[in-house]
């Protein structure tokens, strides 16, 4: 869609004043919200699709990106609050409304796509945000002048306070009514980004944390109705099992217990309208399941687990273990050269002596959100609501409407808290299955809450990735003269393949290795794989940069001094980033025995452009005991994302990103028995604690100043895992090709 | 079925539940309290740390019939009970990502204040078990040194 044309439309038309509140945007075909609660609604009476100013300066910002830790809700209202040149402290952001831009055909959607992981500073998203509130400081303005009967061009807009030279003032409630009937006749300019006094100045923290802290944060599974009723789920342990037999009479009687309910997939009707989603369904489609239904959730918890039930554990059953499954991919991948990601020059030319070999491998790993899967339903014959913690409302908005059969607008959404999400919340498959529950027991609120097991083991798995690496090291150069690299993914949705992080790093885009090869092949298993924060890009930096180094260490050349080399002909950006970061660490001192410094460098999203998505250099530091003890005992990172709209906000994602990274390459690793998960909660799947947390030092001296504001929350997942791996090469003379590394016998003598 | 009186937050509550159920299904369910999160249910991750008579539990393992007469307080109690400041440190120091494990955090943090108002980087590690799969740590770390006044 052009977006200029969208941007006409939504700010040119004038809409009504909601209680002399000022309302930007469009008129909304609907009227009074038809639930009593709800974060999408400011309040009993909206009617504006992006900023309303009440008449005490409150200013609302409703953002179709939904907040999932990274800040991206407070993100757009800085955006707009940079425009608008009002008082910070009276901003507030509540959800934006699906079934609205629905109703209107697009008031959010287009030019700010509801897509996940808050891109609030993706270009077009800053720049439609910008212009939001550019919008309303001007009609403001010219609903002082009106008044005052001055030029609007004489008068100064600040703090939310209008003044005109000859001493007048008035705040911006005062005329935000008359400001709402007020139609421009042309959009004004937007600043440069030279004059912004909020974005890259300030670091205001995420506005919902007051509620955070108090506890008052309405998350998807505090969600509360009148009649509303709990639900526990169970879908078959092997996917694409299915039901063969329960016995619902032996748990009716059990406390509070009001039914049992059976999900098949079958029974999925299908939206009656071309669906909108943003992922298609393949990956939210209803696994067979079974929930029992009862007033609070631990007379349905306990139901469901003395419920006698059988399964047809199906095909996947095959499987006796993840070994089993990660065998036939590499057999696979030893077939002969699957799908070509690359292929350049012809690497039968290269005539070094030295050959460089590597066979590496990451395993399943869980998102492990900390707030299990859960949604509450209502639905009815002719209606739903849904209160969800979405990743993408507009996915589940269709998936809703996919589950009910319903026609669109008979489907209203509600966005609440998101615990946590990492790729997890994105396709829908968990509200999917809790409006099939719901659907079955019409009438009543049903809150389907996934047990903290069921979670685990119904996940949509991290990709496991197997690889295997060749180089041929020119004889005086020590530079890779070709290299090939076969890919083995584990999965049956092409979807979840992805090539970032591996074929579009500059070491493949620069021309620097003249002869490549980069193939990649897929293995269909029952087990499900969905995104995994970075998806398949923090599996692929583990590789690229652990292959890297072994290239390195081939070529007798220090690491950190080989990727200079590498990296030479590419932006400037990535050398900062690796020369930075090595110095904080402490590069080229003398290390005590047993302990080493490790470093790698990836970009993300897309890195075979040159000035795009986000460098990630980071250092890793460790000591390891002679009996195998590992210290990670300081990171230190660098990175350029172009530019930082709230430098205390890139630093907190990198701080967290840094850690998610680290724990994965640690600790994270899914086992398969007989095609079913094994492991079912944290004590099995350890996750680090503050006592495992090393410093983590984030350097912004290697921004670039490039004009972008690059998404900041996946690039460092990836660096930190091959740092790490280096740093223990470093250590003890151990390369560890495969993760994770707790399982690695790290002792030395 | 039992019939158990407790105090919640300094208010006598009356809970007519299953006996077996834990107070964080009490919490939640039965008293509307939903600032106390279900995070794992095996006391592994602290999201559900209440005070119970004084001392930080994970209310996932504490059954209510053994609760007749105890004092609880909950995330939604803390300002009261002296935890304003740690509050208003985590706002400050823009400690909360997604934020859900973060009325534990809080809790623990809290609990461990009182028993050591001078803790050294070893004790916080020591009474910080709880799990934030965001990575806040660092910042958890910082609010509680912030709040104790100990060097960062």
């Amino acid at each position: 869609m052009n977006a200029m044309r969208i941007d006409r439309r939504s700010f040119l038309v004038s809409t009504a004043v909601v209680s002399g509140g000022m309302a930007l945007g469009i008129t909304s075909a609907e009227g009074a919200p038809t639930v009593p609660w709800g974060p999408d609604m400011a309040s009993g009476a909206e009617f504006s699709a992006w900023i309303e100013i009440a008449p005490d300066d409150t200013v609302t910002v409703r953002v179709p990106t939904p907040e999932c830790g990274n800040g991206a809700m407070s993100q757009a209202a800085m955006n707009v609050a940079e425009e608008l040149q009002c008082d910070w402290s009276k901003v507030q952001v509540a959800f934006a409304s699906i079934r609205r831009d629905f109703d209107e055909k697009g008031s959010y959607q287009t030019g700010f796509l509801s897509f996940f992981s808050g891109h609030s500073t993706g270009k077009q998203r800053l720049k439609t945000t910008l212009q939001l509130g550019a919008s309303a400081r001007e009609r403001l303005k010219a609903a002082a002048a009106a008044r005052w009967q001055v030029p609007a061009s004489e008068i100064t807009a600040a703090n939310s306070v209008l003044s005109h030279a000859s001493g007048k003032k008035l705040r911006y409630g005062q005329v935000a009514a008359e400001a709402a009937k007020i139609v421009l006749p042309k959009e004004p300019a937007l600043k440069p980004q030279g004059e912004w006094t909020l974005l890259g100045k300030k670091s205001p923290p995420k506005l919902n944390i007051p509620e955070i802290a108090s506890g008052k944060a309405v998350y998807g599974l505090d969600v509360k109705l009148p009649g509303m009723v709990h639900a526990a789920l169970m879908q078959c342990p092997v996917h694409g099992g299915k039901l063969k037999s329960h016995d619902a009479s032996a748990v009716m009687k059990m406390p509070g217990v009001r039914a049992v309910v059976v999900i098949d997939p079958a029974k999925t009707p299908g939206s009656p309208v071309k669906a909108q989603s943003t992922f298609g369904f393949g990956d939210s489609l209803c696994q067979w399941g079974i929930a029992v239904i009862a007033d609070h959730y631990w007379q349905a918890k306990k139901a469901l687990a003395a419920l006698p039930v059988e399964w047809d554990m199906g095909g996947g059953a095959k499987w006796q273990d993840a070994e089993a499954i990660y065998s036939a991919a590499k057999a696979l991948r030893d077939k002969g050269p699957g799908r070509d990601l690359k292929k350049t020059g012809d690497i039968a030319t290269a005539t070094g002596k030295r050959i460089v070999d590597g066979d590496y491998g990451t395993p399943y790993a869980e998102n492990a959100a900390l707030e299990p899967l859960n949604t509450t339903a209502l639905v009815t014959a002719d209606s739903a609501e849904v209160w969800t913690n979405t990743q993408d409302m507009a996915q589940a908005f269709w998936v809703a409407v996919d589950e009910t059969g319903l026609a669109p607008g008979k489907v209203n959404m509600h966005q609440t808290f998101m615990g946590g999400a990492f790729g997890r919340r994105g396709q829908g498959d968990d509200l999917r299955m809790a409006v099939a529950v719901a659907k079955a027991y019409p009438g009543k609120p049903v809150k389907v809450i996934w047990s903290r097991e069921e979670c685990f083991r119904q996940g949509r798995y991290r990709t496991p990735v197997f690889t295997k690496m060749h180089a041929v090291l020119d004889d005086t150069t020590g530079l890779p003269q070709a290299m090939t690299a076969d890919i083995g993914y584990v999965g049956s949705r092409p979807g979840f393949h992805l090539p970032l992080g591996f074929s579009d790093q500059p070491y493949f885009n620069s021309g620097v290795i003249p002869n490549l090869h980069l193939t990649s092949s897929a293995l269909p298993v029952n087990v499900l794989s969905g995104a995994f924060r970075a998806p398949c890009f923090n599996s692929h930096a583990f590789v690229l940069e652990t292959f890297v180094d072994e290239c390195a260490v081939a070529a007798g050349i220090d690491s950190l001094e080989y990727r200079l080399k590498l990296l030479a002909s590419w932006d400037k950006s990535w050398s900062d980033c690796l020369k930075l970061a090595a110095e904080k660490s402490g590069w080229g001192q003398k290390l005590p025995k047993g302990e080493g410094i490790g470093i790698a460098i990836s970009c993300w999203p897309v890195a075979n452009v040159r000035k795009n998505g986000t460098v990630v250099a980071a250092a890793v530091r460790v000591a390891i005991t002679p009996e195998g003890v590992l210290m990670v005992k300081q990171i230190d990172t660098a990175f350029d994302c172009g530019r930082v709209a709230n430098p205390d906000a890139v630093r907190a994602q990198i701080e967290g990103a840094t850690l998610f990274g680290l724990n994965v390459a640690l600790n994270e690793e899914l086992t398969v028995k007989d095609g079913a998960i094994v492991e079912g909660n944290f004590d099995e799947y350890p996750i680090s604690h503050m006592a495992d947390v090393p410093p983590i030092n984030v350097h912004f001296g290697a921004l670039s100043g490039h004009e972008r504001l690059e998404i900041i929350g996946e690039a460092p997942v990836g660096p930190v895992q091959p740092a790490l791996g280096n740093a223990i090469y470093s250590a003890i003379g151990k390369r560890l090709r495969r993760t994770p590394i707790r399982k690695a016998d790290l002792s030395w003598s | 079925m039992s019939k158990i009186t407790l105090r919640v937050n300094g208010k006598a509550q009356s809970v007519d539940a299953d006996g077996d159920t834990p107070l964080l299904w009490v919490l939640r369910d039965h008293l509307g309290m939903t600032g106390t999160k279900y995070g794992c249910g095996v006391a592994q991750c602290g999201a559900c740390t209440v005070h119970l008579n004084g001392e930080a539990v994970r209310s996932c393992q504490v059954p209510l019939d053994g609760l007749a007469g105890a004092n609880i307080t909950t995330i939604e109690g803390l300002a009261a009970k002296g935890g304003a400041k740690l509050q208003a440190l985590w706002h400050e120091l823009n400690v909360p990502q997604c934020g859900y494990c973060q009325a534990g955090m809080l809790m623990a943090a809290a609990d461990l204040l009182k028993k050591k108002p001078k803790p050294s980087d070893a004790d916080i590690d020591e009474a910080m078990t709880n799990i934030c799969r965001c990575g806040t740590y660092p910042r958890v770390k910082a609010a509680i040194k912030r709040a104790a006044g100990v060097a960062a």
